[in-house]
């Protein structure tokens, strides 16, 4: 029993990185129907260019990591201004292409500024220290992941239902010409959705450099963000969180009793029933577009 | 008519001369330059292995500068695979075919090396010194492969020795990689402790993208090891040691010389790495050994990058690479392949910055006459990342 406790606690701790994740891709998916590949890239510019004014310039994390933040919005707004919106007849599929392009060069910069030693950034709170409720351990900086992921989901959650700009991100993406004819300036939204995206996926970056930094560290994470806002409805913010702790959940429930070689691929197993069975997700509503 | 004949043969004699002088040329040598090949990654996951590569090259730009070997310099063609066995595979034969390679130097990764073992020895290329210590490289010997990296499979050996003989410890458990490194040190641990009647509390798998480690710690604490070896990547294992201490799991850990790295693993663990104890095949970075300070002052102070750090797998790249340098030496100006060969086969007792090297004339059924170091030694750590040597150089069978 006390096993099945800890799988599941553990589930959920690892569960909130994968939310982060997953709320990141969903702000973009709902503004755009676009998949964002270089989410995890973006968030690994960063926090390694935070680890660099921490490490190199003796910046304290508490004036590097709102800067950070800051970086991220600009990133992201830059990176829709520059890149995405220079697509010439734009479609979903190409949009998708350009951001896995993004992802390639991100991450090779990375490679390059930075090597390929690993690295760990200096934070206030150890990875490593743990609260204990009984025998069931959660490490402290998973409960900071928890709560950040909770409390984003639930921020962008009122804001996309009653923010006057959350309204014009959802009606960007429901009907795009419509909302422009609304005098929505379609483009401004895009653009501040990539922004706010980029400092959600920043803050999951920040939050996973504690335990150990490399120019691949956000791939994994981003692939089960992604299966989380799958699984949840890449349309959902809720859907995306609780979708991260189901699959955190089920791999370590997996991981424990059936086959710890096959737990990583769990989620991409997901990925495929979900498509097939509920193509929506779990937690989205299915729209169906009326002529 | 007599002009025409004297002119027809002495062109056909330079003819004749010239193709004796190309059959007689051994691939990838001339005059001035040796050839020598070597792939690492560069880039991707495996990257922080990639200053094996780096290292060799300044080493044998520390040679050239003293002369090189017989008056030929080493001209060394390295690229970067990703560890990739398909862009090994492409870069090896890419490099062999257009530019010709005399022989091929160290190599990172067991699965890159597999990749293109075949190829270099079925076309007899000789290739010292894979980055790996496989059982594959010897199992079977071949004639042109010369391993010098200590088997896994030893120092899984050794540590287990260590702490049933010194350390008293009976319930060992062990966190592998679940590809043939991993299972180098599974095999090598679970002999060990059968030699002394014992049996491995856990054998857990870690696969390369598993990223949360507490299910792998649940399963190793359920098993109350007093001991637990980390046969994984160094992040899987700087994970492992974290989460243990998260999960107030705290038996002794070791860990192969993949993870010896002390100043490395203590920073990236934040310092939890003190205590831990591994096996190591080369001098500790801040040794006194002449020839290590030797090294660091005339390779890696005059031809690294200026970011490079002076760390264990950077001068591993020319502890792979010493062997080569002395069979080219041994062979003397008359360079061949065959030449190389016998002379690596008369390198005994070789000591250069690791443990003393020794090969013997091949024989297709002693798998050791093609393992050139079969010693290592057993360090802790202390506090900082300095390394405390807990035994001196020892030969594990």
């Amino acid at each position: 029993m006390l096993d099945f406790l800890q799988m599941i606690v553990s589930g959920i701790a690892v569960g909130s990185s994968y939310a982060l994740m997953g709320l990141a891709m969903v702000i973009i998916y709902k503004t755009s129907e676009v998949v964002n590949f270089a989410q995890g890239e973006m968030a690994l510019l960063s926090s390694f260019l935070t680890y660099m004014v921490l490490e190199y310039h003796g910046f304290s994390i508490y004036v590097a990591i709102p800067c950070a933040l800051l970086f991220a919005i600009l990133l992201g707004c830059f990176l829709e201004f520059a890149v995405l919106r220079r697509a010439k007849e734009p479609n979903v599929l190409g949009l998708i292409i350009i951001t896995i392009g993004l992802e390639m060069i991100l991450m090779g910069f990375v490679s390059w500024k930075f090597g390929a030693d690993h690295k760990t950034m200096p934070f206030p709170i150890s990875p490593y220290d743990s609260v204990a409720i009984g025998e069931v351990f959660i490490s402290s900086l998973e409960i900071l992941n928890l709560i950040v992921a909770v409390a984003i989901m639930l921020f962008f959650f009122i804001f996309f239902r009653y923010s006057k700009l959350g309204l014009a991100m959802k009606a960007t993406q429901q009907n795009l010409v419509a909302a422009r004819l609304m005098g929505i300036r379609t483009n401004r939204i895009l653009m501040i959705t990539w922004g706010v995206s980029s400092l959600v996926g920043c803050m999951a970056g920040l939050l996973l450099s504690p335990v150990i930094m490399h120019p691949y560290m956000m791939w994994d994470p981003m692939l089960k963000g992604f299966a989380a806002a799958v699984l949840g409805g890449m349309t959902s913010l809720p859907g995306a969180v609780f979708g991260a702790y189901i699959l955190g959940i089920i791999e370590n429930l997996f991981g424990g009793y059936v086959s710890i070689e096959f737990k990583s691929i769990v989620a991409f197993v997901i990925i495929v029933l979900v498509l097939c069975f509920k193509p929506s997700g779990l937690f989205a509503r299915h729209y169906v577009k009326k002529v | 008519m007599y002009k025409f004949f004297k002119n027809f043969g002495f062109v056909v004699l330079t003819l004749l001369l010239a193709m004796v002088g190309l059959a007689g040329a051994e691939e990838g040598v001339t005059d001035t330059e040796i050839h020598i090949g070597q792939w690492g990654p560069q880039t991707g996951p495996a990257a922080p292995w990639g200053s094996v590569a780096r290292g060799t090259d300044a080493y044998f730009k520390m040679i050239n500068a003293q002369g090189g070997i017989h008056g030929r310099k080493l001209i060394h063609h390295m690229f970067d695979d990703a560890y990739n066995p398909a862009k090994t595979k492409a870069g090896v034969k890419q490099l062999q075919e257009e530019v010709g390679m005399f022989a091929w130097v160290s190599g990172v990764g067991t699965s890159p090396g597999l990749a293109v073992k075949d190829y270099l020895m079925q076309r007899r290329i000789p290739w010292v010194g894979p980055s790996a210590g496989s059982l594959h490289w010897i199992t079977p010997p071949h004639k042109e492969l010369f391993a010098v990296y200590p088997l896994y499979f030893a120092e899984a050996k050794a540590l287990c020795r260590y702490a049933i003989s010194n350390l008293k410890k009976k319930r060992i458990a062990i966190a592998y990689l679940n590809d043939d490194y991993g299972k180098n040190g599974l095999q090598g641990a679970a002999e060990a402790l059968a030699a002394h009647g014992l049996k491995l509390a856990a054998q857990v798998p870690v696969e390369l993208k598993d990223a949360d480690m507490k299910p792998h710690v649940m399963q190793l604490r359920k098993a109350k090891p007093d001991v637990v070896l980390l046969w994984t990547p160094v992040p899987h294992a700087v994970k492992i040691v974290g989460t243990s201490k998260a999960m107030k799991f705290a038996p002794q850990f070791m860990s192969t010389s993949t993870c010896s790295d002390f100043p490395l693993m203590y920073h990236i663990s934040k310092g939890l790495w003190k205590g831990v104890i591994a096996a190591t095949f080369a001098e500790l970075p801040d040794s006194n050994d002449p020839l290590l300070m030797q090294y660091k002052k005339e390779a890696y102070g005059q031809f690294a990058a200026k970011e490079e750090r002076w760390g264990l797998f950077y001068y591993a790249g020319i502890v792979f690479s010493e062997p080569l340098v002395e069979g080219l030496k041994r062979a003397g100006r008359d360079l061949t392949r065959e030449s190389f060969v016998a002379a690596m086969e008369t390198i005994q007792n070789f000591k250069g910055i690791g443990g003393k090297v020794n090969y013997k004339p091949f024989n297709a059924k002693d798998p050791y006459c093609r393992q050139g170091m079969q010693e290592i030694f057993i360090i802790e750590c202390l506090e900082g990342g300095k390394a405390k040597k807990l035994t001196n150089w020892m030969a594990i069978k």
